[in-house]
């Protein structure tokens, strides 16, 4: 399989200070890749940045075998592919439906396809009959879960996951781990942030390991495209292919 | 005091026999003053999330000069106005001056400072996230744009209610460009000046009494979006 994210050289820099330094990183297609790493690690603004929301400060990212036209006005064809989820969703003012539906109503899709895919979404995250409900009164599980709706009606080809299970009920969290290990059998590549470490071990993904912005661990890298250099910190310049197998 | 309780009772009365001409007075002011604050809203509406979306070198620059707009007393616009619009001057040949048209014209430039500037404040206040998750959803640039709008509408409502206040109440711009004519550019303000100078106090009296229900029911308005 071939890779559907491919970044080289790349680095983002806020205010002269660089948050994110990648030397080579490459991501599957359909594989949970799960990002670890501690606060201030780069980890949202690697996932920020995969859903072509943030531009690279230098370096190369490409999807799809295609260089990202970062800065062009058809940027938003490439990000309808890709969706990330806010680690603190923010639901617009209106319905439930009406959140879920968004995505689908920007694509211009008919009404009762979106009926259909709403309804659907909603299932999947245990919400059915919530679609008249006030966005803004739900609680926070429900809020978590009303995103996590919105992002899968609209069928990504990559789901991107910021914390989805920190600050949740216990059967938020569970209902959540059980969709998210579902997601990469329907194809859906999920690259999801977390501070637990036994994530991995449990929804079965592999791990990107940052620290101070820089790729120090990949497991399963071997088995990628790309021969893979992976050091102990101090690091400079961690080469890291994370395989699509 | 019976002068003023005589004056209350005959302002009432003409405002309940709905007298012909408090009627065209008030009809005008509303007419100008809406036409006014569309015009401004056009204006100052993108005006106001472009600069408060963007950063760009003389952004301080243009906030400054907002805010300096904001505070420009109305008769230096009507006179500015009365200038490029009479006879003499740029604009004097589209015959504008002592027109409800003029008077649109410097209630808009009036407005739209105001608009503009609460714009910027309420999209710089907005939530962070708003435009993100719209763009991560799929919004084009534009789809983006609009549903920030859309999330912040009740800040923006509330601006053009108090950009309508400035004007509804303003006398420099309507006096100097509208002339004051009778039936025709005479409004609530500008009747209210001339009907006292020339001694009646009550007609005067009854204009203002509708110019405060006006006041009134704009903050109503305003106090029930706030709570929303």
């Amino acid at each position: 399989m071939t890779s559907i994210y491919d970044i080289h050289d790349l680095t983002v820099a806020f205010g002269g200070r660089t948050v994110l330094d990648v030397h080579r990183l490459a991501i599957g297609t359909g594989r949970l890749h799960i990002l670890t790493g501690a606060n201030g690690a780069g980890k949202s603004t690697l996932l920020s940045l995969l859903a072509f929301l943030t531009p690279p400060t230098s370096g190369k990212v490409a999807f799809d075998n295609a260089p990202v036209p970062w800065g062009s006005p058809s940027l938003f064809r490439l990000r309808r592919q890709v969706t990330l989820m806010h680690q603190f969703p923010y639901l617009f003012s209106g319905s439930v439906f009406d959140n879920v539906a968004y995505g689908l109503e920007v694509r211009g899709m008919a009404a009762a396809e979106q009926r259909h895919r709403v309804a659907e979404a909603l299932a999947q995250t245990s919400l059915t009959g919530f679609e008249r409900r006030n966005a803004l009164k739900l609680s926070g599980g429900e809020v978590r879960r009303v995103a996590m709706a919105r992002a899968l009606a609209l069928r990504p080809r990559v789901l991107l996951l910021d914390e989805p299970l920190a600050n949740v009920d216990h059967e938020t969290a569970r209902l959540l781990e059980e969709l998210i290990a579902t997601l990469p059998k329907q194809g859906i590549c999920v690259i999801m942030t977390t501070h637990e470490p036994n994530h991995a071990d449990r929804l079965g993904g592999r791990t990107i390991h940052l620290v101070s912005g820089r790729v120090v661990q990949a497991d399963g890298a071997a088995e990628g495209p790309e021969p893979v250099a992976i050091a102990a910190a101090p690091v400079h310049r961690i080469a890291a292919t994370v395989s699509t197998l | 005091m019976g002068f003023i309780a005589e004056s209350l009772a005959t302002s009432a009365a003409l405002i309940v026999s709905l007298d012909p001409e408090v009627f065209a007075t008030v009809t005008t002011s509303l007419a100008v003053s809406s036409c006014a604050i569309v015009l401004a809203a056009v204006i100052g509406v993108p005006t106001g999330v472009a600069v408060g979306l963007h950063d760009f070198p003389l952004k301080r620059a243009v906030i400054t000069l907002l805010n300096t707009l904001m505070a420009m007393p109305t008769v230096v616009v009507g006179l500015l106005l009365y200038g490029i619009l009479s006879r003499q001057g740029p604009m004097g040949p589209l015959g504008l001056l002592f027109t409800p048209s003029a008077m649109v014209i410097g209630q808009t430039l009036l407005a739209v400072p105001i608009v503009a500037n609460y714009t910027v404040g309420v999209v710089q206040g907005a939530d962070p996230r708003i435009l993100p998750t719209a763009l991560t959803l799929g919004a084009s640039p534009l789809q983006g744009v609009l549903q920030l709008v859309r999330q912040v509408r009740f800040g923006i409502i509330a601006a053009l209610i108090a950009g309508f206040g400035r004007i509804i109440a303003e006398v420099g711009v309507a006096m100097m460009l509208g002339g004051n004519i009778r039936g025709y550019t005479r409004t609530m303000t500008t009747a209210i000046a001339l009907e006292t100078s020339k001694g009646e106090f009550a007609f005067g009296l009854a204009l203002g009494m509708i110019l405060m229900a006006v006041a009134l029911v704009i903050n109503l308005f305003l106090n029930t979006l706030q709570q929303r």
